[in-house]
């Protein structure tokens, strides 16, 4: 067992909401298993040390917090601040239809609908997320009237700005036909520890345009996850950018639920220095006639180091599914590493799967032609490998995230050292 | 030969066959022309016993056998033949073994010793020839990685491998431009003679410059509603199906 | 369809028979009497009888694996006997004329002649049964060229030097439970040295038969092939039906030094129990070699048998511009599951690795390809190409792929794709429209799905694969 955790677990019993019951199910869970095995498939390739023994402060409230912003994007914000949430700093004004609670003040109607949603569509696949169930006291329930467009997007940010531990959950309910585009915009460069994780919803023909930004860095911990279950035709959207940090993981489920779903997931991750990204992607075909696309794309550079698992399951009745994934791994430097393990776990017949999994080196060819063309070495490298990614920010259909991301991705990359 | 009385034949819950007669004797070649859906490979795949095509009534013998007491495989070996319009590749296993597998099993039914390496060998060799395959086609899998042209013509060399009785042509030409489509023309013509019939399916009145055909029947709504000689595919070839009725007029050829 | 397919699959398993030998056979249990009594019964110098006792405290310290998506009741390791051989190898036959002709009845029933002028010309075989080897042919003619082929028993006490000097070099004792355990008990197997630049005359092979009940079999295969020298070796193994399982844990071990080349060739049948999953063979087995410089290592495996099949021949690159080579076809049906796959591991420069899998599921079986592919730092330049390909026949089976990938090397390069397939209803009604039988129709098409690997079997043995998979395939079609 670890410090950290036992200080969890007794935490947690001191929590007591209409959700008791069902934190009570994830902390007997987390008591059972306990603190993971160093050969547990879910952290194999993630040290967890840093964690095990951590020592987590209280947070003091402090106002002056700059929520970034991205220009020319009209947002609605929900703002956390070290997992608590800050209507003095959110810009909330909802549109026709959409519909928005904090989890500890929900009335009773609307502790029934989070009850309903809270916990189903996240597998209770590892430690942490266990972690957040028994302890996210602040968190916020979403949902959208069937029938409903929004077209402002709304955006749910978490910053981690002082040394404490902090749990977000959000719960968003997509009613049928509608249409949404949520952006958890999370960062952090602070020691901290924060645990974030959401649960989408997506009714019937809804429509659902996702983009999770993870730009913890430094000593900014973070473990969370992005968790979707579609209903029948409905469509996602995703986009994932991550850096990395002492410890930096994202979970992703896409659950086809009802038939003829649609999904694309790309999933950027630039590391530098001596960080750690490790993502966790799994999708489950439960019924016939679902397609998904997956696309991860990762530049590893210094020492960094990127973990990536993802998992197709086909069900015996997933019949006539369509499901790819590519994961493409660019390393610039000798001490970075990357451990990728796309997975095929097929149970019916009539289905096209595919995996693949690449790590390569930069093209000489490439470099010598663009160097003869008299770039230099440093600014062809930059403009070889980046093209890498850039083909996934440049498939973003919004054009104000696609312009904020560009600038700032290049410029991190041209700070990475290469070989 | 082939005789064909009353025939309905339905794809899932459509019936795309109604009521077709058609007797084809030994030597025969019969032309079946027709509008888009109007059943004409349908009826190739009826003929064949392709899995999902259901026959409702009627009766179809083969060479005095009744067809449908029959598998797939067992048809044939008694002789029919179907030159598929989009044939399907099968990775790994080369034309070669496949032709030798099936030559002998043709053989073994008809009571045959299977052909010695050398002869089949040989066979095929004049086979790809004849439709001006080149040989590493026959080490080649099975329409691998074929252009469409390739396969028609893969199609035809099995054909003169096999030696059939009956061919049925399904589309034989289409997508080919006048050269490949001179190529399974003679291929066809080379294995024209007083015991073996024909049946090309097609939509076009150009092969019939290539193979002329004895009779030319049109088929529309799953049945034959004109039949003639060749100057019926030239008159359709000018008019259309115009001269059918009038819910052919869009459909011209 | 799909139901004409699988009967198609059926059927009948043809080395399921069992031979009337008396046998001298242990009692049941494993403690360390037992390995003394197996070090005596093979009149074992000291050396290797301490060698034994060092696993067997290591084995018993260690856990017993469970692994992921490969389901079977525990194993009873004091219920097996680990030592059986037949009464008339007691006093050690000299010629094949001197052997049990019950021995050679069983071997010809399996289509294997041992007397010299009927066998395959250009292979030599050793036959194991049960726990000994009972003849090694054309040892003469093996031996004018320098080449030793001889069974692992008779090594130990002709060439202790070479043995001590390799034996447990690329498999520690301690590598997993199997190989401890195997490390403690094993009986015998095949040894092969290959001198010096010489390139071995014929094809040489083992051939592994269980006979007896409640028995387990522990080989122990050793190759080494010094510095630029060649070989191509082929191991068979099969085992009579039975309702009990049996188990199966060798090692093999493989020594490529500068310039060398091993082929190592299995088709593997053991009994693969029946429809309901009763019975069959515990096939849990290491395999691993290490290539020095430019030095080439290829594992090619056809695998249709065993109730449960874990095993993963591997590839250490450890000089520079070696390479390392795995073709696989795994075909699992009734409740059959396989969880194989390689390990390449790159440490030298310029490595290269290609793994090809076939994978073939059918009824209520289950089959996992699972590799590693690792690039270590000093790697520069390594390649790896990796190329999975699954076919699903039915609804019923399960199909997997866990490729595990590491690099540590900016320059090297690593390629994975896997892929699922079925046998199309097109491609069925294309060879039915041409004559053939949808059984004749489906072995064909299951056997242009895993041509990549058979076209790399040694010649003489690729007919007999294709024909093995073809009994696999063989069976009534209703």
């Amino acid at each position: 067992m670890s410090q950290w955790l036992n200080k969890v677990i007794s935490d947690a019993r001191g929590v007591d909401d209409f959700l008791a019951p069902m934190r009570q199910q994830s902390l007997n869970k987390l008591e059972t298993d306990g603190w993971p095995h160093a050969r547990s498939e879910e952290w194999r390739f993630t040290p967890l040390s840093s964690l095990k023994e951590r020592v987590s402060n209280e947070s003091s409230l402090d106002t002056s917090y700059n929520v970034p912003q991205i220009d020319g994007l009209e947002s609605i914000d929900i703002v956390f601040v070290d997992g608590v949430l800050r209507t003095d700093i959110s810009k909330l004004s909802l549109p026709h239809g959409l519909n928005l609670c904090a989890i500890n003040n929900a009335s009773t109607d609307m502790q029934d609908e989070i009850s309903r949603l809270f916990g189903q569509v996240k597998p209770s696949r590892h430690v942490f997320g266990l972690v957040n169930d028994a302890l996210c006291e602040q968190g916020v329930y979403i949902s959208l009237d069937d029938n409903c467009e929004v077209d402002t997007p709304l955006r749910i940010i978490n910053i981690a700005a002082q040394d404490c531990d902090a749990h977000t959950r959000a719960l968003v309910n997509l009613g049928e036909n509608s249409q949404l585009k949520v952006i958890e915009h999370g960062f952090g460069s602070q020691a901290s520890f924060t645990t974030a994780f959401a649960e989408y919803m997506i009714g019937k023909e809804a429509k659902l345009e996702h983009y999770r930004f993870a730009f913890f860095t430094g000593a900014a911990k973070q473990v969370g996850g992005s968790h979707f279950s579609l209903q029948e035709r409905a469509n996602l959207n995703s986009t994932f950018v991550s850096y990395g940090s002492e410890l930096s993981r994202v979970d992703v489920d896409i659950i086809h639920a009802g038939q003829h779903a649609n999904a694309k997931m790309n999933a950027i991750y630039l590391l530098a220095e001596g960080e750690l990204f490790d993502m966790h992607s799994t999708i489950e075909h439960a019924v016939p006639n679902g397609t998904t696309q997956e696309n991860a794309r990762g530049i590893i550079g210094d020492k960094a180091r990127a973990v990536f698992s993802g998992r197709i399951h086909i069900h015996r009745d997933a019949q006539k599914t369509l499901a790819e994934l590519n994961n493409r791994n660019l390393l610039l430097s000798r001490r970075a590493m990357i451990n990728t393990k796309p997975e095929l776990e097929i149970y019916a017949d009539d289905v096209q799967c595919a995996h693949g999994a690449t790590v390569a080196e930069i093209e000489e060819k490439a470099l010598y032609y663009l160097m003869s063309r008299s770039i230099p070495r440093s600014k062809a490298l930059v403009m070889l490998n980046f093209g890498f990614v850039q083909e996934l920010v440049n498939a973003i259909s919004n054009e104000p995230i696609k312009q904020w991301l560009l600038p700032m991705l290049s410029e991190r990359f041209a700070n990475m050292e290469v070989k | 030969m082939l005789n064909i009385k009353n025939l309905h034949a339905r794809v899932e819950d459509k019936t795309i066959i109604q009521g077709l007669n058609l007797e084809v004797n030994p030597g025969e070649v019969h032309a079946i022309m027709g509008p888009n859906g109007a059943g004409k490979s349908t009826l190739g795949y009826v003929l064949s016993g392709r899995e999902g095509y259901e026959v409702e009534q009627g009766e179809v013998s083969l060479n005095g056998n009744d067809l449908f007491e029959m598998e797939i495989e067992e048809r044939a070996s008694n002789g029919l033949f179907l030159a598929f319009q989009y044939p399907v590749e099968i990775p790994g296993v080369s034309n070669m073994e496949f032709m030798k597998e099936s030559v002998n099993a043709t053989r073994e039914h008809r009571g045959e010793e299977p052909l010695s390496a050398t002869e089949f060998l040989k066979q095929a060799k004049e086979a790809c020839k004849q439709v001006q395959l080149p040989l590493d086609f026959l080490k080649r899998g099975v329409n691998e990685g074929f252009s469409g042209g390739e396969k028609k013509r893969n199609e035809i060399m099995q054909m003169i491998l096999l030696k059939p009785s009956l061919c049925i042509l399904d589309e034989s030409d289409s997508g080919l431009d006048i050269d490949a489509l001179k190529v399974v023309a003679n291929g066809v013509n080379s294995q024209r003679d007083s015991a073996r019939s024909f049946i090309v399916i097609t939509h076009y009145q150009r092969l019939l410059d290539f193979i002329k055909p004895d009779f030319v029947h049109i088929l529309a709504n799953g049945k034959i509603v004109k039949s003639g000689d060749a100057s019926l595919a030239l008159k359709v070839e000018n008019e259309g199906y115009a001269f059918l009725g009038k819910e052919f007029e869009e459909v011209s050829a | 369809m799909s139901e004409q397919i699988e009967q198609a699959l059926d059927r009948k398993y043809e080395a399921g028979f069992y031979s009337e030998i008396e046998s001298d056979t242990f009692e049941s249990g494993l403690d360390e009497s037992i390995i003394r009594r197996i070090s005596e019964m093979k009149k074992e110098p000291q050396w290797m009888l301490d060698w034994r006792l060092k696993a067997y405290e290591t084995w018993l310290k260690m856990d017993e694996p469970e692994w992921a998506h490969v389901h079977y009741p525990k194993i009873d390791f004091q219920a097996i006997s680990y030592y059986s051989a037949p009464k008339s190898m007691a006093d050690k036959p000299q010629s094949l004329d001197e052997v049990d002709p019950e021995l050679l009845r069983t071997y010809e029933k399996l289509g294997i002649p041992l007397h010299e002028q009927e066998m395959l010309a250009g292979v030599a075989m050793d036959v194991v049964f049960d726990s000994v080897s009972v003849v090694t042919t054309f040892r003469e003619k093996l031996a004018e060229a320098g080449v030793i082929f001889c069974s692992i028993s008779e090594a130990v006490h002709t060439y202790p030097e070479l043995v001590k000097k390799h034996l447990g070099s690329v498999v520690p004792r301690a590598d997993n439970y199997y190989a401890a355990l195997n490390s403690a008990v094993f009986t015998d197997g095949s040894f092969v040295y290959i001198p010096k630049g010489v390139r071995c005359p014929m094809e040489l092979s083992t051939y592994f038969r269980i006979n007896e009940m409640n028995t387990g079999q522990f080989e122990r295969t050793l190759i080494v092939a010094e510095e630029g020298s060649h070989v191509s070796y082929l191991e068979g193994c099969t085992a009579p039906q039975r309702d009990e399982n049996q188990l199966h844990a060798a090692v093999v071990e493989l020594v490529a030094l500068d310039d060398a080349t091993i082929k190592y060739s299995t088709v593997q049948n053991w009994y693969p129990g029946d429809e309901d999953g009763k019975g069959g063979i515990y096939n849990f087995v290491t395999k691993r070699g290490i290539c020095h410089t430019n030095a080439k290592i290829s594992w090619t495996q056809v695998e249709t048998g065993s109730a449960v099949t874990w095993k993963y021949p591997s590839c250490i690159l450890k000089g520079d511009n070696s390479v390392g080579e795995f073709y696989s076809v795994a075909l699992t049906r009734g409740r059959q599951q396989a969880d194989t796959g390689t390990k390449m591991i790159h440490l030298g420069k310029n490595t290269r690795s290609t793994i090809i899998s076939k994978g073939i599921s059918a009824g209520k079986s289950n089959n996992t390809y699972r590799g590693l592919v690792k690039m270590g730092p000093k790697a520069d330049g390594a390649r790896n190409f990796t190329e999975c390909d699954s076919l699903l026949i039915g609804d019923t089976c399960g199909a997997h792929t866990f490729p595990y990938i590491e690099s540590r090397n900016p320059s090297a390069i690593v390629e994975h794709e896997a892929t699922t397939s079925k046998v199309s209803d097109e491609q069925l009604f294309l060879c039915q429209q041409r004559g053939l039988n949808p059984e004749k129709a489906v072995s064909m098409i299951v056997n242009g799905f895993c041509k990549e690997v058979f076209k790399e079997l040694p010649m003489e043995f690729a007919v007999e694969a294709g024909k093995l998979l073809e009994i696999s395939l063989e069976g009534s079609v209703g």
